[in-house]
């Protein structure tokens, strides 16, 4: 019972997270359509961010988690200012050819500018854990916790409760009337993909901290993503959260009940199963952003 | 008002305006008819900066718009209610009219607007918090109405706001649109139901094949031998 209980909390430490990178992949990839491979790299990226801010500038922890997510805000939205932005109106085909580029570009120049050393980033958190009976969680995995529910929430007021957000939801349901009705449609674009950008910097700046930072580390983040977001449905945001939670509890039990080896192939047992059983998802009815 | 001179453009290799002029006089419903494919909801498009001008000038209380992107046509105060309806289908009644207002920073002025269009058209008010997509058609061509004036536009243009209602509902429909150009909001119609159009109309235009081939008032191109043959079928 008390394993049980102990994967059930690090389901959770880990869903927030997997929900950060999927709330951030179903706006990009579920509204845009664009299908984002640099979204691992921006995992990575905000890892790195978190790394060099609190390493190399001695800076506090919980500044470099802000700045972390602002500099994958502006990584995305050069990404989509240089790359994306020209191509606008060609074909699916065209964009994703041009992401993998700047996939292998990116991560490439990761490792160019860090090396492939794995580094860790040092937390202000103590190193004996939180006990609750059976359970020990760390403080550092329950601050992970608690700031990606926090970002979850702020991105879910921001989409349904602001302006910016209206104009985003208004814009990928119908372009040339949100145009009609005043929107700056380009900057939406660049808008919506530095929001799902600064996510996924948010969640490797999360979880960078709780494992070891490397240039690699985006690769296996982008395939959970693109998992939860085909869990969820596509463009729906509800969707990716809970789509996050069921990829961490699917791992978490596979490696807890079957074998630790099959922790990260449970991503894509549940791409295959999905797209064989429901292809539009498990929430396809649900509301959907765009 | 609104002066269209000269206007070209087309899509890809389709010339869909062949270089039309024409003016919108302030205080007037003016109506644009055709057949389909002659260019109508084209020249509302370029008009609102959707579509670029190939050649031509557009000009508007003196202003010069040509070139101008949707954003700034709005601005200046031209409204368009696009074909279709084209409501926000996942947007909520009340967020689809705040949309219409979204150029606007006078919050309580906005508020004030939206609870006047309430009062205009109570089935949108039982429904506020309904996303726009589950109304019915007639319902959705309020919504559109109504978000088309929440800029507070000094010239609305209707695309084809008859398309795909019931008889009672156009009725309706065309009733709302001479009551705006009663209250003194300048309207550019554009409609398939040509004898509508020209009965309520101040001034009239008929495009053919991207050109303006006929104008003139409501009563003379309804008594136009070419008009009667082609478009209202008598």
């Amino acid at each position: 019972m008390g394993e049980l209980f102990q994967h059930l909390i690090n389901t959770l430490v880990l869903g927030g997270t997997y929900a950060l990178l999927g709330i951030g992949l179903t706006l990009i990839f579920g509204i845009m359509n664009v299908v984002n491979f640099t979204h691992g790299i921006l995992y990575t990226f905000g890892a790195y961010v978190m790394f060099i801010v609190v390493q190399k500038f001695e800076l506090n922890f919980f500044v470099a988690l802000p700045l972390s997510i602002a500099s994958g805000w502006a990584l995305g939205a050069l990404v989509e200012l240089t790359l994306l932005r020209p191509l606008r109106g060609s074909d699916i085909d065209t964009t994703m050819l041009v992401m993998i580029g700047a996939w292998i570009a990116m991560q490439s120049a990761t490792l160019w500018v860090w090396g492939g050393v794995a580094k860790s980033v040092p937390t202000p958190f103590p190193d004996a854990p939180l006990e609750i009976g059976p359970v020990s969680v760390s403080w550092l995995r329950l601050f992970v916790l608690v700031a990606a529910g926090a970002l979850i929430v702020l991105t879910y007021i921001l989409i349904n409760r602001t302006r910016l957000g209206s104009a985003m939801r208004a814009t990928f349901q119908d372009q040339d009337t949100a145009a009609l009705m005043g929107v700056n449609v380009n900057l939406i674009y660049t808008s919506t993909f530095a929001l799902g950008s600064s996510l996924a910097a948010a969640a490797g700046a999360l979880l960078g901290p709780v494992y070891v930072v490397y240039p690699a580390m985006g690769d296996l983040a982008a395939v959970k993503a693109f998992a939860i977001v085909i869990l969820g449905g596509l463009g729906n945001i509800t969707g990716a959260v809970i789509g996050g939670f069921i990829l961490a509890l699917a791992e978490e039990l596979g490696a807890g009940y079957i074998s630790s080896g099959y922790r990260d192939a449970m991503g894509f047992l549940i791409i295959i199963a999905v797209l064989i059983f429901r292809p539009t998802g498990l929430f396809p009815r649900a509301e959907r952003v765009g | 008002m609104l002066e269209v001179i000269n206007a070209v453009c087309g899509y890809g290799g389709v010339t869909a305006l062949q270089g039309i002029s024409f003016e919108v006089k302030a205080g007037q419903l003016v109506a644009l008819i055709g057949a389909n494919g002659a260019g109508k909801s084209t020249t509302l498009r370029a008009i609102s900066g959707l579509v670029p001008l190939r050649a031509g000038a557009l000009r508007f209380d003196n202003e010069v718009l040509t070139g101008a992107r949707p954003p700034r046509i709005l601005k200046s105060g031209i409204a368009h209610c696009p074909e279709g309806r084209r409501v926000f289908p996942h947007m909520t009644v009340e967020e689809n009219l705040d949309m219409g207002a979204y150029l606007r920073s006078d919050r309580s002025e906005v508020a004030a607007d939206r609870d006047r269009i309430y009062g205009e058209f109570p089935r949108l008010a039982e429904r506020r918090k309904q996303a726009a997509g589950t109304l019915s058609g007639g319902e959705q061509q309020m919504l559109a109405i109504g978000r088309a004036l929440m800029s507070r536009p000094r010239l609305v243009m209707f695309d084809e706001p008859s398309l795909g209602l019931a008889p009672n509902i156009v009725e309706r429909t065309f009733a709302i649109i001479r009551r705006i150009r009663d209250t003194g909001t300048t309207v550019l119609l554009v409609e398939q139901n040509a004898f509508a159009a020209l009965d309520m109309c101040d001034h009239a235009y008929l495009l053919e094949g991207g050109r303006i081939v006929l104008s003139g008032t409501g009563a003379e191109l309804i008594a136009n031998p070419h008009v009667r043959k082609a478009y209202l079928g008598a």
